[in-house]
């Protein structure tokens, strides 16, 4: 059967589409930190600096010690994470301010890792 | 010199493509430019059937995307080599810059150019079982999408990188589509499959003249001109020869097994 040219270029955007929409199919997280099974109020944040499984890790870290945190989930690709937290307990401003504060180093200087850019 | 019509629709697809890489690259959209690429759906596997997270900087339109072009080339072999991947533009601009600057170009002897092409497999197995044990995309400091998109961004690896781009480059003058033909991992993954893919190129012997065009203007070197059926895992259709073809239906975009 004879195929027009002009097949090629369509089937082409049709694929790179297809890819993009099929996105939502495969969601799965960088890392998973749950420090309790309980259900909470959930916030994801776009955070600058999350943006491979290392930086993710030591993102999570921050809130290993912080009451009131349920669980973490982040995306990497997208630098997302996804907060579950009990509202009673932390609020999400308390949360953000944990990620934008300065972060000390060994030679006694600190440094802003992570900023957040937004919150819903 | 006139421009075949078909190679108009390429590079505008190409030229889109570039901006918005560059656009990412640049830090605008809400993903960096590495999620977009199909081979890390690759490298995102072992991770992904581990321990059900993605690999370092991968995401699931990685993985997407990747699936989705497997499926182009089952359909129409390596079409998005030829028509949408922004490395693949490069190397094509740089055979057509280098065509310009020799007066005869040396070619690859065949026998050198089969053996030359199984780099691209040992490419693919080094940068999988490497980014499976490490769990870094150890490709990065290697790989001119990221050190051009990201200049020489986390994860190069110094004068080794630089050195890689310059050979890269000075190679893609010599050689037409060098990166393409004997180092991309991604076209080695589409490579078995590409074989099969459903639409080929056919050329009707009864009518064609054997001038050669179509062989002369292929970008991957295939020699159209003595196939009847263009199976070459190569092939990219990326419609060249059929626009370089002075006789009429005699190269035609064919459905068929």
């Amino acid at each position: 059967m004879r195929i027009p040219k002009l097949f090629i270029p369509t089937i082409v955007i049709a694929s790179l589409f297809g890819g993009y929409f099929l996105k939502s199919a495969f969601t799965q997280p960088t890392t998973t930190i749950a420090y309790d099974q309980k259900a909470g109020a959930k916030a994801t944040f776009i955070v600058d600096g999350v943006k491979c499984k290392g930086t993710a890790a030591f993102f999570t870290s921050l809130y290993d010690s912080v009451p009131g945190i349920i669980g973490i989930e982040t995306f990497a690709s997208e630098h997302k994470a996804v907060f579950t937290y009990d509202p009673d307990r932390i609020s999400r401003d308390s949360i953000r301010t944990i990620m934008e504060a300065p972060i000390p180093f060994d030679d006694g200087t600190s440094e802003q890792i992570f900023k957040c850019l937004s919150v819903e | 010199m006139t421009i075949p019509r078909t190679r108009y629709y390429r590079y505008t697809i190409f030229i889109v493509i570039l901006g918005l890489v560059t656009y990412l690259a640049l830090g605008y959209g809400a993903r960096s430019f590495e999620a977009y690429c199909p081979f890390g759906g690759a490298e995102s596997l072992w991770g992904l059937f581990t321990a059900g997270e993605f690999t370092c900087a991968l995401g699931p339109l990685n993985l997407s995307l990747m699936l989705s072009l497997l499926v182009l080339v089952l359909i129409s072999k390596k079409t998005f080599c030829g028509w949408a991947c922004p490395i693949g533009f490069l190397s094509e601009l740089g055979g057509r810059l280098g065509g310009l600057l020799w007066k005869k170009r040396p070619r690859v002897p065949s026998k050198t150019n089969v053996w030359l092409k199984l780099l691209r497999y040992i490419v693919l197995v080094v940068a999988l079982l490497f980014t499976y044990k490490t769990s870094e995309l150890v490709l990065r400091g290697y790989d001119p999408f990221y050190l051009v998109f990201s200049g020489f961004g986390h994860g190069s690896a110094g004068i080794i990188s630089i050195a890689v781009l310059v050979v890269l480059v000075v190679g893609a003058l010599v050689v037409p589509m060098m990166f393409c033909r004997y180092l991309c991992p991604m076209g080695a993954v589409f490579d078995p499959l590409s074989r099969l893919g459903v639409i080929k190129i056919s050329r009707n012997e009864t009518t064609c003249t054997n001038c050669g065009n179509c062989g002369k203007a292929c970008v991957q070197d295939i020699p159209v001109q003595q196939l009847r059926i263009v199976r070459h895992r190569d092939c990219t259709n990326c419609l060249e020869c059929l626009d370089a073809c002075p006789e009429k239906d005699t190269l035609q975009l064919r459905a068929g097994l």
